[in-house]
């Protein structure tokens, strides 16, 4: 398969994976694994004193997968530019995904505090990876000021609805010139495959995998599903019509006309 | 009056506990405020190795762990990675 290619750092795979909902350490290693994914998501809170052994990054391998920490629980700009930077003094690495979701029932990130947080990040020298509602405005503006993708969310934050917001990822896929990574809500490997079939140069997928029954197998179909997808996609398929179009010969039926 | 109003004060600062504001909570340290933030980690049983510091706002760097000093009053913020999409 062709390689994405992110601020000029080069992946096999074209599924990213969050860490977040798994049941066990343990289910999380084995089902990043089966993904085969090579960037996966982490979130920063409070480490709770009462409960010391909550340490997860134990269980994954940094050698083997780029952590892109995220901003989630940030209202605001503000917040999220502190999160982020305390991301880079945890790890050294300047990757961050930006999400400002001051709304607690939909999850919908705030678009003017994501971009001008964008703006601040990239300014301070982060590799920014905003999540975004399916906006093709604010995905040029966001571009404009120099981040390293967009990421338009395809349903609500793990609603495992599909794309609901088709068309206008269609017009953002059609109008980038940074990869596009279409996040949130792909409930099924079909919702994944769908959009790498759009064009997609990417998928996020965490909750469909995690609440899996088998995690594992489930992190396996979508990684088939991403790459089916995105051969076809790179196999230049034809375009639908409405009336039928015979696969068979039309002529030299055994039949007298 | 003003005597005894001296010694109430004092008798008050004497038995007041050093504290700080780990994470949003007042904590008490009946054997002593800890030194440096690598301390305050010994004395949580937390593995410093995985733990990014804020103290007063400005993010410490974990090499600075064990030479940045804490005193009484202030506010850190101890912050981890957790499982997140």
């Amino acid at each position: 398969m062709d390689k994405l290619v992110i601020a000029n750092r080069e992946f096999d795979s074209r599924l990213l994976v969050g860490t977040g909902k798994f049941p066990s350490c343990e289910s999380m290693a084995q089902a990043l694994e089966s993904s085969g994914s090579e960037i996966v998501t982490v979130a920063l809170r409070r480490v709770d004193i009462n409960n010391k052994n909550d340490d997860m990054l134990s269980a994954i391998d940094f050698n083997k997968y780029l952590l892109l920490p995220n901003t989630s629980g940030a209202r605001d700009a503000d917040e999220a530019v502190r999160l982020s930077k305390l991301a880079r003094a945890a790890t050294g690495i300047n990757w961050v995904k930006l999400e400002v979701t001051p709304d607690p029932y939909y999850l919908l990130p705030d678009p003017i505090e994501t971009l001008k947080a964008a703006e601040i990040l990239v300014k301070d020298g982060f590799i920014v990876l905003p999540y975004i509602n399916a906006d093709p405005i604010l995905a040029k503006r966001l571009e404009d000021v120099g981040t390293a993708t967009v990421m338009p969310l395809a349903s609500p934050i793990g609603s495992n609805q599909g794309i609901k917001t088709k068309a206008a990822i269609e017009i953002i896929i059609e109008q980038a010139n940074v990869p596009v990574v279409v996040d949130a809500g792909l409930g099924l490997p079909s919702h994944a495959a769908d959009a790498m079939e759009m064009g997609a140069d990417a998928v996020l997928v965490n909750t469909a995998i995690a609440t899996a029954d088998d995690p594992s197998k489930m992190a396996e179909a979508f990684k088939l599903a991403v790459q089916a997808g995105r051969m076809a996609y790179t196999s230049g398929f034809s375009a639908s019509s409405k009336k039928a179009s015979a696969s068979s010969p039309l002529t030299g039926f055994l039949r007298d006309e | 009056m003003k005597h005894s109003f001296c010694w109430s004060a004092f008798f008050i600062l004497e038995r007041r506990m050093e504290t700080l504001k780990v994470n949003g909570n007042e904590t008490e340290f009946p054997d002593g405020l800890p030194g440096t933030i690598a301390q305050l980690l010994k004395h949580l049983n937390i593995d410093e190795a995985t733990v990014v510091a804020e103290l007063e706002g400005k993010i410490i760097s974990r090499d600075d762990f064990a030479n940045t000093p804490l005193v009484d009053g202030q506010s850190i913020e101890l912050i981890r990675f957790v499982g997140g999409g």
